[in-house]
Formats: C-alpha cells, sequence, structure tokens
C-alpha cells in the first residue's frame, strides 16, 4: 500500500515549452527544429473616463535554433476606439497611435499594422538539472516612427515534482517614436523621443491535472522619460488569475489583470493621469487579458 | 466595439491530437523485459513477482502534459534488468525510447545516484521527460528495496 500511495505523489506533468503565462516568460523552450505558431489577442479596457478598449494582436513563428536557443518572428498589429479616456477627459490615444493627432473631443476609432517582431531567447541554466533556470530575452520591433529593443531576464524555478512554476522576468525596453516635438511651438517639427519602460513581472502556477494549470500573475510596469532610471513618469501594479492548458501539439493560456490602486505620482507623471491610486494614462489601462493560443508541429 | 474590427484578426483553425501513443500492453512489457518467465500478483497494483524472483513494476511519471507510463524490471538482486517505455504522449522527447538511453539503467540498484548528467546522460531538448523517468527508476527501486524484499 506505501508504494501505491507514493507512486500516487509522484503527480502530473508541469512545464512545456509553451507559453504556461500569459504576462510572464518561463525558461522553457523549444528543442532544436521546433516549430510553434502562436497566436494572441491581448485586450486592454477603460481608462479615466468616457470609453477605452484596445485590441493588440500579435502572430508569431518560434523556431528552435539549438536546445538553448529559441528565435521567433511576429506581426503586431492594434485595433483601438478611445473617447474622453484621458487626463481632464480629452480623447487620448494609446501609445501605439501616438503619432496621430487627435483633437479632445474626438471620437478616435484606427487600426494599424504596429510592426514587425524578432525575437530570441538564450538558456543558460535549465530548472529541470540546475539550482534554477536562467535565460536571457531580446525582442526588436521595427514599425512606421517607432523602434523598440525589449530585454529580459527569466529566471524559473519549480516544485512539487515540477507540477508547481514560479518564473520572475526583469525587462528593460527602450523605445524610440518619431514624434510631434515638444520644443516647436508651430507644432510642425517631429523629432525621435526616448522613454523606457521597466517591468518586473512574477508568474506562479500549478498543474492541479493532467494537461490543466492555475495560478496568479503579478506585473510592474514603471515608464521612464529616459533611458536610465530617471524622469519617472509612471507605474502601475496589475495582478490576476491564470489558466493555462497544454495537449500534446495545442496550448491555450488566457489570463486576466486588473490594476491594483497602488500607483503613485513620479517625478514626469502627467497631471491627471493619477486617478485615487490608478495611473491610467499612456500604456496603463483598468484592465488587460491576453488569450494565447498554440500549435507546435 | 464594431464586429468588422474583429474580423480582421487571423484565425487559427488548430486542432488537438490528443490520443495516448501506447507501444506496449503489460502484457508485451512482461515478455519483453522477462521473456519466459510467469508472473504473480504482489498484492499490490502494477507490481508483479516473477518466477525467477524478480519484479516488474508499472508505473507512471510526469512528462510534460501527461504522464509516461514505464515498465521497470527488477533482478532477484534489486538490480535493474531492462525499462520500457509503454506510453508517451508528449509533443517532444521520444528520445527517451531509445534503447541505448535505457540501456544506462541495467544494473542500477537502489544505492545507485540515479541522477541526470550523473550516472544517467541527459537527452538535450528532452530533460524533463529525461529527468522523471530517472527519478521514477530510482523511487520504483527503493520502494522494492524497502517495501518488497524479504516479505513474501
Amino acid at each position: 500500500m506505501a508504494l501505491a500511495i507514493t507512486f500516487s505523489l509522484i503527480g502530473f506533468a508541469a512545464s512545456a515549452e509553451e507559453s504556461m503565462f500569459g504576462f510572464v516568460y518561463t525558461t522553457d523552450l523549444l528543442p532544436q527544429g521546433g516549430k510553434e505558431v502562436e497566436q494572441w489577442a491581448s485586450w486592454r479596457h477603460q481608462k479615466i473616463g468616457g470609453y477605452y478598449d484596445q485590441l493588440e494582436g500579435r502572430t508569431e513563428f518560434e523556431y528552435g535554433l539549438t536546445d538553448r536557443l529559441q528565435v521567433a518572428l511576429y506581426l503586431n498589429y492594434n485595433w483601438t476606439q478611445a473617447y474622453h479616456n484621458g487626463p481632464f477627459g480629452a480623447t487620448t490615444p494609446p501609445e501605439q497611435f501616438s503619432d496621430y493627432q487627435v483633437g479632445p473631443d474626438d471620437r478616435f476609432n484606427q487600426t494599424r499594422f504596429v510592426g514587425v517582431s524578432g525575437e530570441a531567447i538564450y538558456r543558460i541554466l535549465s530548472p529541470y538539472t540546475d539550482a534554477i533556470g536562467l535565460a536571457v530575452y531580446t525582442e526588436p520591433t521595427f514599425g512606421k516612427n517607432f523602434f523598440e529593443l525589449e530585454n529580459k531576464i527569466i529566471l524559473q524555478k519549480n516544485f512539487f515534482d515540477d507540477l508547481l512554476t514560479i518564473a520572475f522576468n526583469f525587462t528593460y525596453a527602450p523605445e524610440f517614436r518619431y514624434l510631434q516635438d515638444p520644443a516647436d511651438p508651430t507644432g510642425i517639427a517631429r523629432s525621435w523621443q526616448d522613454e523606457t519602460d521597466v517591468n518586473f513581472a512574477l508568474g506562479v502556477s500549478y498543474r492541479f491535472v493532467e494537461n490543466w494549470s492555475a495560478g496568479f500573475e503579478f506585473v510592474n510596469e514603471h515608464e521612464y522619460n529616459s533611458f536610465t532610471f530617471n524622469h519617472e513618469s509612471n507605474s502601475g501594479y496589475y495582478l490576476g488569475p491564470t489558466l493555462h492548458y497544454g495537449g500534446e501539439r495545442f496550448f491555450v493560456t488566457a489570463t486576466a489583470l486588473w490594476q491594483m490602486p497602488w500607483a503613485t505620482a513620479h517625478a514626469d507623471t502627467v497631471p491627471g493621469a493619477l486617478v485615487n491610486g490608478y495611473v491610467l494614462d499612456n500604456d496603463f489601462e483598468k484592465f488587460r487579458f491576453r488569450l494565447k493560443a498554440g500549435y507546435t508541429f | 466595439m464594431k464586429a468588422s474590427h474583429w474580423a480582421w484578426l487571423p484565425v487559427a483553425v488548430i486542432s488537438t491530437s490528443a490520443y495516448a501513443t501506447t507501444y506496449l500492453t503489460v502484457e508485451q512489457a512482461q515478455r519483453a523485459i522477462f521473456p519466459g518467465a510467469s508472473f504473480s500478483a504482489s498484492g499490490q497494483p502494477g507490481i508483479w513477482r516473477t518466477s525467477n524472483g524478480g519484479y516488474l513494476v508499472v508505473d507512471r511519471v510526469v512528462g510534460k502534459h501527461e504522464f509516461i507510463t514505464i515498465a521497470v524490471g527488477i533482478n532477484a538482486n534489486g538490480t535493474v534488468k531492462q525499462i520500457e517505455i509503454m506510453e508517451y504522449r508528449e509533443s517532444y522527447g521520444y528520445e527517451v525510447r531509445d534503447a541505448a538511453w535505457r540501456a544506462q539503467f541495467v544494473g542500477k540498484s537502489a544505492s545507485s545516484p540515479l541522477q541526470l548528467n550523473a550516472d544517467i546522460k541527459n537527452i538535450s531538448g528532452a530533460t524533463l521527460s529525461s529527468k522523471h523517468v530517472t527519478d521514477g527508476v530510482k523511487r520504483i527501486l527503493q520502494k522494492v528495496e524497502s517495501g518488497l524484499k524479504g516479505t513474501g
């Protein structure tokens, strides 16, 4: 009987190369020669007032160059509707449309192709054979009037026979946008302006039955009007549940995040962006939901 | 929100292939590991005594998504005679079925390290499966050593 009980405690599988989390990355990669297509849809909803909905799409192809190095190429596209959503009731489009001229009372409704991204993830340590998993990530994105270089350090630790996965990401992502020059009183001149996103993210997920795992994700995002940690404009905190199904070839992951009322003012915070502990300007909204689906072949 | 805005999203028609790949039944595993032997129930599920004093244990270990079913043949002296992968249902990692990799377990006992990258070579790209099969064999050997030997 003891043997049977022990065997029954062996448990279920955990960790796969596919996305276990909606927003947090793990160190699990495709093996050499492995291929996967992924489709993402991210919904960002509601800012200060009026209405605001943004739907970000991403179509991705991943390939395992080696067992430690995975590369990917993807297309990013976006639809947004916004009206009286920003500080002091002004219509304010999201960053992806910041090169558009929008009046404070306009009803904004646009679709655009945002850009093409490349991605490379290199795993230095494996959570299955080393004390902790460690990987580095880089993702350049090129678009109209836009360039971003997103970099991550990914940590992963598993427990309970790999039933429980804990992953942590540090993200440093400088970006450049060709926008109206704020120093030009005529409003005609344009210049390249820089911003840096610095994020901390934590994901915890437990495989509770075969193929299914559930947990939560926590994201702390910061925006700086510089490449260093000076001139911080916004910081927000998001928390919510995540659910993942992984099969032999197919996976789907869904995560819902709500902004927590923990935001505070910073040196470059725009007046009116901070409301009752929520930061609701630029890349920050009240609620976001991400659905990912992928097929491995 | 206008419905037309949703229409341009790519639609991926994706199907699952959720069938189990069964390579060996219990009877086939018994014949493969202990050819010519007869088997009697040990009183515990998944464990048989063999007519030559050994044991055959069928168990499931953790895979990436689902269980991997393995059979471990144990000689009368407590060493591994042979292991077989009976069911495997993952996207990758089928290399754990390779005879050369499984042969590393032959002769191992409960006192062997049985650690990946130590006395058992890792299969790059199939690390999780390699690790859990290795851990599963060790658990089985230790349980047979402590729980079954000398009781019958």
